[in-house]
C-alpha cells in the first residue's frame, strides 16, 4: 500500500455538498467491505453538527482533528474553494490530501501546492479520480467494481481511462497493489516521479502501468526516475496541436508533450509502450516473464 | 483563451512596461487623425485570433503619405481565412537589439518558469534546441509576489538592467491576469528605451469569469455551444462523431480510430454522472456536424448509468448510424433499452471502433 490502508482514517471535505455526500456513502461501503474505517469525518463550513451518512460534520478541519485520529483527506469542494481546503487541510497537520475538484485556475493550484510543500504535505491532483489500494482503502472516486487486489501499481492521469486499464487487468488475472489517478491539470501535486518513489518502497508492488497522454514530460521523467519495470500506454496520438483534449493539462504546445515523441522518448529509455489499451494485459505478464 | 494583441499590450502598459505609440482602428479612415502622433513611419498590424499571422501578410509596413491605403488593403485581406476587423497601427522602432521574454508554467516545478535569453530575434524553439545554454531560466516561488532581486539579476546577466523590473512586472501580469502565458518576444532596445515589440498573454479558461471575461474567443461557435452544455469538445476532419465519458478514454477511442486506419469528425467528453437528457444533447450536437456519417459511442459507466445513456441516445433521434459500447453500472438496463430499438452494440472498444471504421470505408 502507498498513501493509506484499511487503518487510515478518511477526512472528506465538503461533505454536506452532493458529491461529497454521494461518495462518502461509497467510500464507506467499501470500506465496510474489506473491514477498514473509512471515512471518519466530514468538514464543511457552517455544517458542523450534521451528519452525513452516520459520519459527524464539523466546521474547521482543526476541529475534525480534535475529535479522531485521521490520516488522510479527500476534497470535493468547488473549484473557487478548493486551493483554500487544500491549505487547510495542510495546515491542520494532515500529509496526504487527495483533491477531487476540476477547474480550478491554475494559480491557485500552484499557490496552493507550494504552501502545501512548505507543511509537509503531498498533494494527489486537482481534477483527478484519487487512489484505490485493493481490499485496503478507496480515497475518491473510482468505481471499486472493477478491482482485484493484486502486485501491479497503475498511475494515471485520466479517470475513466484509468478504469478501463484495471477492467482489463481484472479480467486478465492482473490484481492491482494501489491504483492512483494523479489528475489531468497542468500542475499537479504527485506527479509519475514521486508516486513511482512510493512504488518502490512498497513491497506488494513489482511492476507499474503507467498511463499518460497529451501535454508536458511528466511520463518521461516518471520513467526515467524509476528501476521498477513498467508498461505505458499514452493517449491522445490523433490530438491535433493546440487543442485542449478535455483534460486542462491534454494540450501540445509549442510543439511539445506530443504523443509520438512521447512514446518515442519512452521506448528509447526501454519502456514498453501499448497501442492500444487491450494490448496492456499481454504487456504485463510478459514484464513478469521475463524477471522470471 | 489567447488575448489579443492590442489587449495584451493594454494589459503591459498599465503595468508598467513601455509598448510603442500604437492606436486601435476599426476602418481605414480613422488612422487619418492619428498619422502625426505615430511618427513618419510605422506598421499596422491584423488583430486577428490566429498564429502566425506575419508570414500570412497580417502585418505590413506604412508610412504617413501610404498609410491610409495600406490600412485600406489589410481590411481587404483574409488572413488565413479569417476577415480583418481590428488593426493595430504602432510606431515603427529604430531596435538595437532583440530579446526573448517568457514566463508559462511549468510542470515539473509546479512554479511559474520564467526564460530570458540575449539572443533574440530568432525562434526561441530553435535557440533551445541549439544553444540552450544562451537561455537563462528562473522558477521564483508562487508564494511571493515579486521575484527576489537576486534572481533578476541572474536572468538579466549582461543585458541592460532596467530590463530587471520589465521582467518583474510581467511576473506580476503573469500573476494578477491568471496568465498560462505572458511572452515578450521581442523585447527590444532602442535610442529611446526599452520595449515590448510585441506581446502575446493567453489566460486559463478555468479563471475566465474572474478575469472579466464572459465568452471564451478560443473556441469554434460548436465548441461554445458545447461548452454551455459542460462538454469538453473538439473539431476534427473525418466522418466518424466519438462520444466518451472522460477525457483520456475519448482520447484513447479517437487513437483507435486511427489505429484501425479511420479518422474521427471530433471529441465530445459528456464527463462523468451524464444523465439521459445530457446524453441526448451531446448525440445531438456530435450528429449536426454535417461530415458525420456514423457515431461511436464509449462509455465506461462508474457514476454514469448506462440506462441514462440508452436513454439519451434513443430520445435524440438522429439520421446517422449509432454504435455503441457501455460498460459498468446498470449495464443490462441499458442494453435491453437500446436492443429494443435496433440499436448495434459491441463488448469492447476496439470491436465498436473496428465497426465504425468499416461503415465509412
Amino acid at each position: 500500500m502507498i498513501y493509506g490502508d484499511r487503518n487510515t482514517g478518511v477526512l472528506v471535505q465538503g461533505a454536506t455538498g452532493k458529491q461529497g455526500e454521494f461518495h462518502i456513502g461509497l467510500m464507506n461501503a467499501y470500506a465496510r467491505q474489506v473491514g477498514g474505517r473509512g471515512v471518519v469525518a466530514g468538514v464543511t463550513p457552517g455544517k458542523g453538527g450534521q451528519q452525513v451518512h452516520g459520519v459527524p460534520v464539523y466546521n474547521t478541519v482543526k476541529d475534525a482533528m480534535k475529535e479522531h485520529d485521521i490520516g488522510s483527506a479527500v476534497i470535493f469542494v468547488p473549484a473557487g474553494a478548493a486551493a483554500d481546503a487544500i491549505m487547510e487541510e495542510a495546515n491542520a497537520g494532515l500529509t496526504t490530501i487527495v483533491c477531487i475538484t476540476e477547474h480550478i485556475p491554475v494559480h491557485d493550484t500552484m499557490k496552493a501546492i507550494a504552501y502545501a510543500r512548505t507543511e509537509g504535505a503531498s498533494i494527489i491532483g486537482p481534477n483527478c479520480p484519487g487512489l484505490l489500494s485493493p481490499g485496503e482503502v478507496k480515497m475518491g472516486i473510482m468505481p471499486s467494481g472493477l478491482f482485484s487486489r493484486g502486485n501491479v501499481g497503475v498511475i494515471s492521469r485520466s479517470g475513466t481511462l484509468t478504469y478501463e486499464v484495471v477492467d482489463e487487468l481484472t479480467r486478465a488475472g492482473i490484481g492491482q497493489s494501489t491504483v492512483v489517478g494523479i489528475g489531468g491539470d497542468p500542475v499537479i501535486g504527485q506527479t509519475f516521479v514521486d508516486v513511482l518513489e512510493r512504488f518502490e518502497k512498497d513491497p506488494q508492488t513489482k511492476a507499474v502501468v503507467l498511463i499518460g497522454e497529451v501535454g508536458g514530460n511528466l511520463e518521461e521523467e516518471g520513467a526515467k526516475s524509476t528501476d521498477l519495470p513498467i508498461v505505458s500506454y499514452i493517449a491522445g496520438v490523433s490530438a491535433p496541436p493546440d487543442k485542449r483534449m478535455g483534460h486542462a493539462g491534454a494540450i501540445v504546445e509549442g510543439g511539445e508533450g506530443d504523443a509520438r515523441s512521447k512514446i518515442a522518448r519512452l521506448k528509447k529509455h526501454g519502456v514498453p509502450v501499448a497501442s492500444r489499451v487491450s494490448e496492456i494485459p499481454e504487456m504485463v505478464r510478459e514484464l513478469f516473464r521475463c524477471r522470471c | 483563451m489567447k488575448l489579443r494583441e492590442y489587449e495584451a499590450k493594454k494589459v503591459m502598459k498599465e503595468a508598467g512596461i513601455p509598448v510603442p505609440a500604437g492606436v486601435l482602428i476599426r476602418l481605414a479612415d480613422e488612422l487619418t487623425p492619428h498619422i502625426g502622433e505615430l511618427g513618419d513611419a510605422f506598421v499596422l498590424k491584423a488583430q486577428v485570433d490566429v498564429g502566425g499571422r506575419g508570414k500570412a501578410g497580417g502585418i505590413l509596413m506604412a508610412d504617413k503619405n501610404t498609410g491610409r491605403a495600406v490600412a485600406e488593403e489589410l481590411f481587404g485581406k483574409q488572413i488565413k481565412g479569417l476577415p480583418v476587423h481590428e488593426v493595430l497601427a504602432e510606431q515603427r522602432l529604430t531596435i538595437h537589439h532583440e530579446y526573448y521574454l517568457s514566463i508559462t508554467v511549468d510542470r515539473s516545478s509546479k512554479q511559474p518558469l520564467i526564460l530570458f535569453t540575449e539572443a533574440g530575434g530568432v525562434d526561441i524553439e530553435i535557440t533551445a534546441r541549439e544553444h540552450p545554454e544562451l537561455i537563462r531560466k528562473a522558477t521564483p516561488n508562487p508564494l511571493m509576489r515579486d521575484i527576489p532581486s537576486f534572481m533578476l539579476r541572474e536572468l538579466v546577466g549582461t543585458a541592460p538592467k532596467e530590463i530587471g523590473p520589465i521582467i518583474n512586472r510581467l511576473y506580476r501580469v503573469f500573476i494578477e491576469k491568471d496568465a498560462l502565458l505572458a511572452e515578450i518576444n521581442p523585447l527590444v532596445t532602442t535610442p529611446i528605451g526599452v520595449f515590448a515589440a510585441d506581446a502575446k498573454i493567453i489566460v486559463d479558461d478555468n479563471a475566465l469569469g474572474r478575469q472579466g471575461f464572459t465568452v471564451n474567443r478560443g473556441l469554434s461557435e460548436r465548441e461554445r455551444e458545447a461548452e454551455k452544455h459542460g462538454f469538453s469538445y473538439v473539431e476534427l476532419d473525418g466522418a466518424i462523431g466519438v462520444i466518451g465519458n472522460g477525457a483520456g478514454l475519448t482520447m484513447a477511442t479517437l487513437d483507435l480510430i486511427e489505429y484501425y486506419g479511420g479518422k474521427a469528425a471530433n471529441f465530445l467528453d459528456v464527463g462523468g454522472g451524464a444523465e439521459s437528457e445530457r446524453v441526448m444533447n451531446a448525440v445531438r450536437l456530435v450528429a449536426s456536424v454535417p461530415a458525420v456519417k456514423v457515431i461511436v459511442v464509449n462509455l465506461l459507466g462508474g457514476i454514469t448509468k448506462c440506462d441514462e445513456v440508452a436513454k439519451g441516445i434513443i430520445a435524440a433521434g438522429i439520421s446517422q448510424k449509432v454504435i455503441v459500447r457501455l460498460a459498468g453500472t446498470n449495464e443490462a438496463e441499458g442494453r435491453k433499452l437500446l436492443s429494443e430499438k435496433g440499436y448495434e452494440m459491441l463488448d469492447t472498444m476496439d470491436l465498436v471502433v473496428k465497426k465504425a471504421v468499416e461503415v465509412t470505408a
